[in-house]
């Protein structure tokens, strides 16, 4: 037997915790993949466009008008991606509060994907303000007369939530038991924290809308919105943890070895609530639209169309195939219907943000370039610092009692 | 009339009603379709939570992500590629406090089955087989110079680390899941009947711990021979 105990054979923490044990030039080497190439390309031309708009200004870089100051950086990185970053405190409610405890293996994935969507959201925010160094001025300012003071303040300490909830698996891998242990003890209270900023600023993001009834197609607009909104962040954190799970399984496959959890019946589950929500949803708006006296809009002309495109194709179509699959066990299928009800989703933010706002004006807006590069470009950090994370943290998985180097 | 005129100026609510009263009445089918369908097929293979699954491990400590060999050495796939080894809680309690681990150096290769580590207690010394073939890449100094790492065995008690030469073939050959629960049960089984042969499993259902050196109990004088047959290591 060869053996000793004299010679050091870990690496340094850097090489061990940061280059996943390889030394500087064969993790170099491993980051040579197509992947990265398109990811790199994205970034060479993304981020000097964000350093461009704080140099030049908003109205050299988009498309943006007195009538039209919100644009994709509001109605896709905002709303868009605050809404598919509800799944932190969809799943984090589900397992410590609900006691789903089957739904344990996903939660960490899920806060991960909610925090960084916060953290980009308001980087695509940084960028939309116009001088975003005055948003400190909401620690001082008594607004609270304003909707944006309350999503200001809900999205900010609700990123700290996150940020404390995220902080357990950072500091297992540190190994760091001192800080750990005590945040996993208070992971309750951080959920009910979580559930109780989400719920305030996802409605309050419709909200905003309600100031705006001539401004915003009757067929979208609602009083009732900020209830819309709540609701269909729920619908987007449940579809997106189950479009998260799919790729993660596919990609992070390695991780799931010796991990003993079943993912079609999480993912059956999630279809079965995700089938439910949805039906509501589906209901709610119609009665949202015959409140609103605009029932006769539905399928005249072109908003008419477009309205019941959103409602039949990416909202009960999604509903009917969760139920048929969950019913049926087909993970599959479950899986397709979440991607189609994350587009609808995404669809109704822009929609309601960009596409039917403003709808009487002559001039429409349309994204430009840099502004579409911009969103593309924090799309592809979020991936990026998603897939760094998980192939060094214990997110897929949780380490037992602090056991060694959890890459 | 009255009631025409009534309707007609409320058309907007009868609406909103008939709405919601269709939409109760179809959300209890909706509801009963998605509730009902084909019954699960396989239930043993039920999602069960990691850390469900690590508290249920009844007399001894099993988590669920670990894969034991029949030596009691313990194989842990990590993110990197790398696997941990340890020795099991039932090895743990079997040889009672150790002295020094002797672990293997960087780059040694090691067969699964084959020793790999050499534990000191009480002035001898047990060999440990190694449940993966592989190059070593790391060793726990922290082991091998203080701490019996009996406390944590399945965490800050890990041994080395290796890069496995084919891990999906070493993992056929190991333990996991209900079938490493009920074989470390027997295992125990097996040793308190060599402890107290009257006893036998009567002490397993009454909850007493066992004591920390059970093969120290069987034969105090050669109690390194006893754990190497459970170590699979006699003669090693």
């Amino acid at each position: 037997m060869d053996s000793a105990t004299t010679v050091p054979a870990q690496g340094s923490w850097v090489q061990e915790k940061i280059f996943l044990g390889m030394t500087l030039k064969e993790y170099l080497k491993s980051l040579w993949t197509p992947f990265n190439i398109v990811a790199a390309a994205i970034l060479a031309v993304g981020l000097p466009l964000i350093v461009y708009r704080f140099y030049a200004g908003l109205g050299a870089t988009t498309n943006l008008s007195q009538t039209q100051p919100w644009g994709l950086w509001i109605g896709f990185d905002m709303m868009t991606g605050i809404a598919l970053a509800a799944g932190g405190f969809t799943i984090g409610a589900t397992v410590e509060i609900f006691g789903l405890e089957d739904y344990h293996p996903i939660e960490r994935p899920a806060i991960l994907t909610g925090f960084l969507g916060y953290v980009i959201a308001i980087v695509g925010l940084c960028a939309d303000l116009g001088k975003p160094w005055n948003m400190v001025g909401i620690f001082s300012n008594n607004g609270t007369q304003s909707v944006l003071f309350e999503v200001a303040w809900c999205v900010c300490c609700y990123t700290s939530v996150l940020a404390l909830e995220f902080a357990v698996p950072f500091f297992e891998w540190l190994g760091w038991q001192r800080f750990y242990r005590p945040l996993k003890k208070i992971l309750l209270a951080l959920t009910v924290l979580s559930v109780m900023f989400s719920t305030m600023h996802q409605s309050a993001l419709g909200s905003l809308f309600i100031i705006a009834p001539g401004k915003l197609h009757p067929l979208w607009y609602s009083e009732s919105m900020f209830f819309f909104f709540f609701l269909s962040a729920v619908i987007a954190g449940i579809s997106m943890v189950i479009v998260e799970s799919a790729i993660s399984h596919k990609v992070f496959a390695s991780q799931f070895e010796g991990h003993h959890f079943d993912a079609d019946e999480l993912t059956l589950g999630l279809g079965k609530a995700g089938a439910v929500v949805m039906f509501a949803y589906f209901f709610l708006k119609l009665q949202g639209v015959i409140d609103n006296h605009a029932i006769e809009y539905i399928g005249r002309g072109f908003y008419g169309k477009w309205w019941l495109v959103e409602m039949l194709g990416f909202v009960l179509l999604p509903s009917v195939m969760y139920a048929w699959a969950a019913r049926n066990r087909r993970a599959r299928v479950v899986r397709v219907a979440g991607v189609i009800a994350v587009t609808g989703i995404i669809l109704n933010r822009v929609n309601i943000s960009m596409v039917a706002y403003n709808w009487t004006q002559p001039v429409r807006y349309v994204p430009s370039w840099m502004e579409i590069m911009v969103s593309l470009a924090l799309v592809t950090v979020g991936i990026l610092a998603f897939r760094w994370i998980v192939n060094r943290m214990p997110v897929l998985h949780e380490l037992d009692q602090g056991s060694p180097a959890g890459h | 009339m009255f009631g025409h005129d009534f309707l007609a100026g409320y058309s907007a609510k009868l609406l909103e009603y008939g709405l919601a009263v269709s939409y109760l009445v179809l959300f209890v089918a909706f509801w009963r379709y998605v509730q009902g369908g084909t019954a699960k097929a396989q239930p043993e293979l039920r999602a069960t939570p990691h850390r469900e699954r690590a508290a249920s491990s009844g007399w001894f400590e099993l988590p669920s992500d670990v894969a034991l060999h029949p030596g009691h050495t313990w194989a842990r796939l990590l993110a990197d590629g790398s696997v941990a080894v340890g020795l099991d809680d039932l090895g743990h309690r079997m040889v009672g406090p150790v002295e020094s681990f002797e672990l293997p150096a960087a780059g040694v290769t090691l067969a699964q089955g084959e020793p790999a580590v050499r534990l000191h207690a009480a002035g001898k010394s047990v060999a440990l087989v190694s449940p993966v073939d592989g190059q070593v890449i790391a060793y726990n100094a922290a082991v091998a110079d203080s701490s019996d790492g009996s406390n944590e065995p399945y965490g800050q008690g890990w041994l080395f680390k290796v890069q496995p030469a084919n891990w999906k073939l070493s993992r056929a050959q190991l333990l996991d899941g209900p079938a490493a629960k009920d074989w470390i049960e027997e295992e125990a089984k097996r040793l308190v009947a060599r402890i107290a042969p009257r006893a036998g499993v009567e002490l397993l259902q009454d909850g007493g711990v066992p004591v920390h050196g059970m093969a120290r109990e069987i034969d105090p004088e050669n109690w390194d021979r006893v754990a190497s047959q459970f170590f699979h290591t006699e003669g090693a």
